[in-house]
């Protein structure tokens, strides 16, 4: 047990915690400012914004013995006795100086900076700068230069080297480096080898200022218009955390959420530039109505009541149950058809896979299953059918038991169907599709049902380790547009709003696998793999 | 004899023309009077239309009405239909009935017409002449104009006008009575309910009944205000509070029916002053008294009642921005303990002249209607100040949580009259 | 309401005599006044539009927006967006965009103020950094519809070169030293 002191309070570490003054810090609420430091990168030392006051007690007689000069708070591992000081004026002229220095040759271009508003040489400065300029370098625009992926703003930069270190250790391509020296530092690459990799958005987060720039964002929206809310990325079964970042109903830009358990600080390119088909002009915007070649849009009012009587009228009832879905939806869907008619068949729709697994360095994953929530709708669909149908069972089923009525839930990113296949469902009376975009299967569909995207709605997913999160409703889904969610509530009879916390609730209460999310999801989400111990648990208990 | 039935809708015509061409212009007065008072130009644009010609702004009457017409016709969806249409039209009828009893003039003589057409008395200026139960008519009238107010409130099915039909539902009632009371002395004296009767009593004797019933005028004038919901008693519109209150709904042409059946009472309350109080169509030396009447005299005596009439809306125009608009609570103290026993001190003073007092004037050699009115003052200002000692109209409103906490500490003293 | 709170001081409403309990006294003072006005009225009202408002200095008039250039004729804006950040009312729409010169990063691609919503509190003028939006003595502004009240970026631009010589621009203001007033024309 390790027994550290800042600013004269104390604090007690548990053994094998190995982590920096900064840190401890950070538990304590004590903030030592940083450039060049980040949790999930090598340490450099080399912004000189986190110098403390550092020294040690001795464990004997209880002597403080300080450092003469001071230390950068990075560098210092927290060992028993360490005494930090970070308030004295010492530390605080030592801030200020950095700051200066970082800002001789800043442009100070906030007022058309992207980053200004999140900015830490913006933020340390209000708090640990001087308020005066001494030197006599006016304002005036940034060098800019096109990095590959990302544009860089030459003189915005405080040199901290994250991006580089980003790119060596994380994504293991090592573009970027740092030419010249001293005051003509840069950041650069090697001509005809530009930043290109599929992390490479990470290194406009890492960035502290607006050196390095998002050509998705850039000069998109200032960042204190947008709101966060937090989020699961749907690009791929690892279901990473996100914050969804939304002005006016409209996404401007995803960033990853720290979560230790899936993605760590990152996300990749893919899940980074995924919400475009958020706004994409073709999804489908209002119900239609098909009868022989006929289509007539029609208008939500009664609409739900009226889908439940044609289901209920139909006979046989078959769904199909995307990937897309959240554990919320797959499960009002399945209770509903199940009620309706309880020999239906439910099946799993089709599962994107795209290639292989890709591992890198850092330990980031990006799956190679283009899907958020195939495990959660497995064990739903395993819970209703006592057996997982694929998307070819369910094509053979339906030709064999003649299905009266299919609903089939899409909410794929793009094509998901070919003609072909959209050509066997035909024979099916009523064919209820509810999707994003327009699809063979939709065109020949009695009712097509818009459908909404996933910053849309209040909606859990379970990845591919069984690890249940729920990302919140950051936009409104355009006029036209229920979410599947509200539309399987109200068809199922439910009063009020839709709330996806009653229906995990009474989820949790009638399967017993998601019996753990019963109360509040923590923001990292929950290991459902913990009822699978659960049961091990009971079953040894039972044989010995 | 004329036709009863030519007779009455050559009236009608005469009546309701001129009625509603004197609405039309008494808004524009009334809003040069308040622009006026207010060191302001009012209307003056509205002349010629694609000209630059003005007129002073007199074509400004015709320029509302043509909005009020054209605009769009839109019903709320959250109304009740039925009554929303009904509301209006029932204002603006009962409004325009009163006028049927009502005289605008004395008589005019039989020999305007053809002798070969048999007509030879004098004609009544008033739609329905010898009508006996003429001041019951116009009360029930009235009454009647108060379901235009409630129903116009409740079928907006919006709560300020709900409130506001509510309260002035309230108001209207209550100054009912004190406007029977104010009538029943002058009908006590007259011995008749006919206007053209209490008017011609008021001509034989030259006393107007504002001079020998001065506290039955008081008590009338007062509750006639309120009855035409004119300020400074206009609770029931309220800009302020209630947004206009009953009619926040309405718009255009209904809006325009109920503005106008507004205007119509006030016209009706100043016609029913002058007629039960300053003589109708009488002044003293130029209109003679007698049943029969030269053309010199009936037109004179037309022109006296419209001046008299005239003072009389101007009197009302100006009364507007004299005084600031009363509390609720100080409206409703006022009707039930100041005007309803003022009205029934004026019924006691009537009665008791009628029975004692003329007799004993004449026993001592005083001309009747000069002792009649100097009681009358008398007893004016005798009730006004025993009233104003013993209940002024202004109550205590601060709020309190329940009926029986007393509104103010207790060690403090308790203001004089407050907590009444 | 507790009575005994000593912090609650309660005012009674002033003692009125016999004569004020009577209304007498109100009763003519208001009509007295209300008559006063009416026959010996003097206007105060000014004839709009045959007789126009005089406007002390069209500069810090704040009316109509203008969206000033610089000297080559270019709009002056860089789409920073802190006028739109400032603006209580949310009138200002930009959608910002490279800027084709070098010497610029950003310039708006669409400057859109909804005249109908803007409060006229003149925010927005202090919030820019570049002097490049402003605040016009223009004060009657109509139109038929509530799209034609929407002012893009060209009717902005066209606003600066109707007043440009009537106001200046801040850096090419000079303060009269007598009276304190800015007056037009160059330094």
């Amino acid at each position: 047990m390790a027994k550290v002191t800042i600013d004269g309070r104390e604090i007690e570490l548990p053994d094998g915690v190995r982590i920096n003054a900064i840190e401890v810090a950070k538990r304590m609420g004590v903030e030592i400012p940083h450039y060049c430091y980040h949790p999930g990168l090598p340490i450099v030392g080399s912004c000189r914004m986190c110098l403390v006051e550092a020294g040690n007690r001795d464990a004997k007689t209880g002597e403080i013995r300080m450092q003469p000069k001071l230390v950068p708070g990075c560098t210092i591992p927290a060992t028993d006795g360490l005494v930090l000081v970070t308030t004295g004026e010492k530390v605080q002229q030592a801030r200020a100086m950095v700051e200066e220095g970082l800002l001789v040759r800043h442009p100070i271009d906030c007022p058309i900076c992207d980053k200004a508003g999140e900015c830490s040489l913006q933020d340390y400065h209000f708090k640990y700068g001087q308020s005066a300029r001494r030197t006599d370098v006016m304002p005036f625009t940034s060098r800019k230069r096109d990095l590959g992926d990302v544009t860089l703003f030459i003189d915005r930069c405080v040199m901290c080297s994250r991006c580089v270190r980003f790119c060596s250790e994380v994504s293991g391509t090592a573009e970027l480096m740092v030419a010249n020296r001293a005051a003509h530092e840069e950041i650069d690459v090697v001509p005809g080898f530009p930043l290109h990799n599929e992390l490479s958005g990470n290194v406009v987060d890492l960035c502290p200022v607006g050196a390095l720039s998002d050509k998705d964002f850039s000069y998109q929206q200032r960042v204190w218009f947008m709101r966060q809310h937090t989020g699961v990325c749907t690009g791929c079964a690892q279901g990473c955390s996100i914050h969804i970042e939304e002005n006016q109903d409209r996404v401007y830009r995803l960033k990853p959420r720290e979560n230790q358990f899936v993605n760590k600080w990152w996300i990749c390119n893919e899940g980074r530039y995924g919400y475009h088909h958020i706004h994409d002009a073709k999804r489908l915007a209002a119900p239609q109505y098909r009868n022989g070649g006929k289509t007539t849009d029609l208008d939500w009012t009664g609409l739900p009541e009226k889908l439940t009587k044609k289901l209920s009228d139909a006979g046989r009832l078959g769904a199909l149950f995307s990937p897309f879905l959240s554990v919320e939806e797959a499960y009002l869907l399945a209770k509903l058809i199940k009620g309706i008619d309880p020999q239906a068949i439910l099946a799993m729709g089709p599962v994107p896979t795209v290639g292989e697994d890709k591992k890198f360095p850092g330990g980031f994953v990006i799956a190679a299953e283009k899907a958020p929530n195939r495990r959660g709708v497995e064990e739903i669909l395993g819970y209703f059918m006592h057996k997982l149908l694929t998307f070819d069972d369910f094509l053979n089923q339906m030709q064999r038991t003649e299905l009266q009525g299919v609903w089939v839930s899409g909410g794929y990113k793009g094509p998901w169907i070919d003609a072909a296949t959209a050509r066997k469902f035909d024979a099916i009376p009523l064919l209820i599709v509810q999707d994003l975009f327009p699809s063979p299967l939709s065109e020949i569909a009695t009712y097509t049902l818009p459908g909404a995207s996933f910053a849309e709605r209040d909606a859990s997913y379970m990845n591919r380790y069984d690890r249940l999160q729920t990302s919140r409703l950051a936009v409104r889904p355009p006029w036209g547009v229920r979410a599947e969610a509200g539309l399987l509530w109200q068809m199922s009879g439910r009063k009020g709003l839709y709330s996806y916390r009653a229906v995990l609730d009474d989820l949790c209460r009638e399967v017993l696998y998601f019996a753990p999310a019963a109360g509040p999801l923590p923001d990292v989400g929950l290991d459902m793999k913990i009822n699978k111990l659960a049961k091990s648990g009971a079953l040894a208990a039972k044989m010995a | 004899m004329l036709p009863i039935a030519l007779d009455a809708l050559i009236k009608i015509a005469v009546v309701i023309g001129g009625l509603m061409t004197a609405a039309a212009y008494l808004v524009l007065a009334e809003r040069w009077i308040a622009a006026w008072i207010q060191d302001r130009e009012g209307p003056n644009r509205v002349g010629v239309p694609l000209t630059k010609i003005r007129l002073f702004g007199l074509g400004q009457p015709l320029a509302d009405g043509v909005k009020f017409i054209f605009k769009a016709e839109y019903t709320p969806g959250h109304v009740d239909k039925g009554l929303y249409f009904l509301a209006p039209v029932m204002i603006f009828a009962s409004a325009l009935a009163v006028f049927a009893v009502i005289p605008f003039g004395g008589l005019l003589p039989g020999n305007i017409f053809p002798a070969s057409w048999g007509v030879s008395e004098p004609i009544n200026l008033v739609i329905a002449p010898r009508l006996d139960v003429g001041m019951i008519y116009v009360f029930a009238m009235g009454s009647i104009a108060i379901y235009g107010v409630v129903l116009g409130g409740w079928a907006s099915n919006n709560k300020y006008s709900f409130l506001g039909g509510l309260r002035s539902s309230a108001q209207l009632i209550a100054y009912e009575l004190p406007m029977g009371l104010g009538i029943l002395g002058v009908v006590l004296s007259a011995g008749s309910l006919r206007l053209d009767t209490i008017m011609q009593q008021q001509a034989q004797t030259g006393a107007w009944n504002a001079f020998v019933q001065p506290l039955g005028m008081v008590v009338f004038c007062v509750a006639a205000f309120a009855e035409a919901t004119r300020l400074p008693f206009d609770l029931p519109e309220a800009e302020q509070e209630l947004i206009g209150g009953y009619h926040t709904e309405y718009f255009g042409i209904k809006l325009m029916m109920y503005l106008v059946g507004e205007y119509l009472h006030m016209i009706t309350a100043a016609f029913l002053i002058v007629i039960l109080f300053f003589g109708g169509w009488h002044f003293w030396g130029l209109t003679g008294s007698s049943d029969t009447v030269t053309w010199t005299q009936a037109i004179l005596r037309i022109i006296v009642l419209n001046v008299k009439v005239l003072g009389m809306i101007f009197f009302f125009m100006v009364a507007r921005w004299s005084w600031a608009r009363f509390r609720y609570d100080q409206l409703m103290s006022l009707a039930w303990l100041v005007m309803l026993p003022m009205g029934m001190v004026n019924i006691a003073y009537v009665a008791v002249w009628q029975e004692y007092g003329e007799q004993l004037a004449t026993q001592a050699g005083l001309p009747p209607q000069i002792a009649m009115a100097v009681c009358g003052w008398a007893v004016l200002v005798a009730t006004w100040f025993v009233g104003a000692s013993m209940a002024p109209p202004a109550g205590d409103n601060r709020p309190r949580r329940t009926p029986l906490e007393p509104s103010f500490p207790m060690n403090l003293e308790i203001p004089e009259g407050a907590g009444r | 309401m507790k009575n005994d709170n000593s912090k609650v001081q309660w005012v009674a409403p002033p003692k009125l005599g016999l004569l004020g309990k009577s209304y007498l006294m109100l009763f003519l003072h208001g009509l007295v006044t209300a008559m006063r006005h009416l026959l010996f009225h003097k206007s105060i009202t000014l004839q709009s539009p045959d007789e126009r408002h005089a406007i002390a200095d069209p500069v810090h008039y704040r009316g109509v927006h203008r969206l000033n250039k610089d000297e080559q004729g270019r709009v002056k804006c860089v789409a920073c967006f802190l006028c739109a950040t400032a603006c209580p009312a949310h009138c200002i729409d930009i959608v910002a965009e490279e800027s084709p010169w070098p010497d610029r990063e950003k310039y708006p691609k669409v400057f859109n103020i909804d005249e109908l919503r803007c409060i006229f509190c003149g925010m927005c003028e202090q919030a820019c950094p570049v002097e490049a939006i402003e605040l016009t003595s223009f004060y009657d502004l109509t139109g038929a519809s509530r799209e034609e009240m929407i002012f893009d970026k060209e009717k902005l631009l066209s606003v600066f070169d109707q007043t440009k010589d009537r106001e200046p621009m801040p850096s090419k203001r000079v303060i009269s030293a007598t009276t304190g007033v800015a007056a037009g024309g160059q330094a």
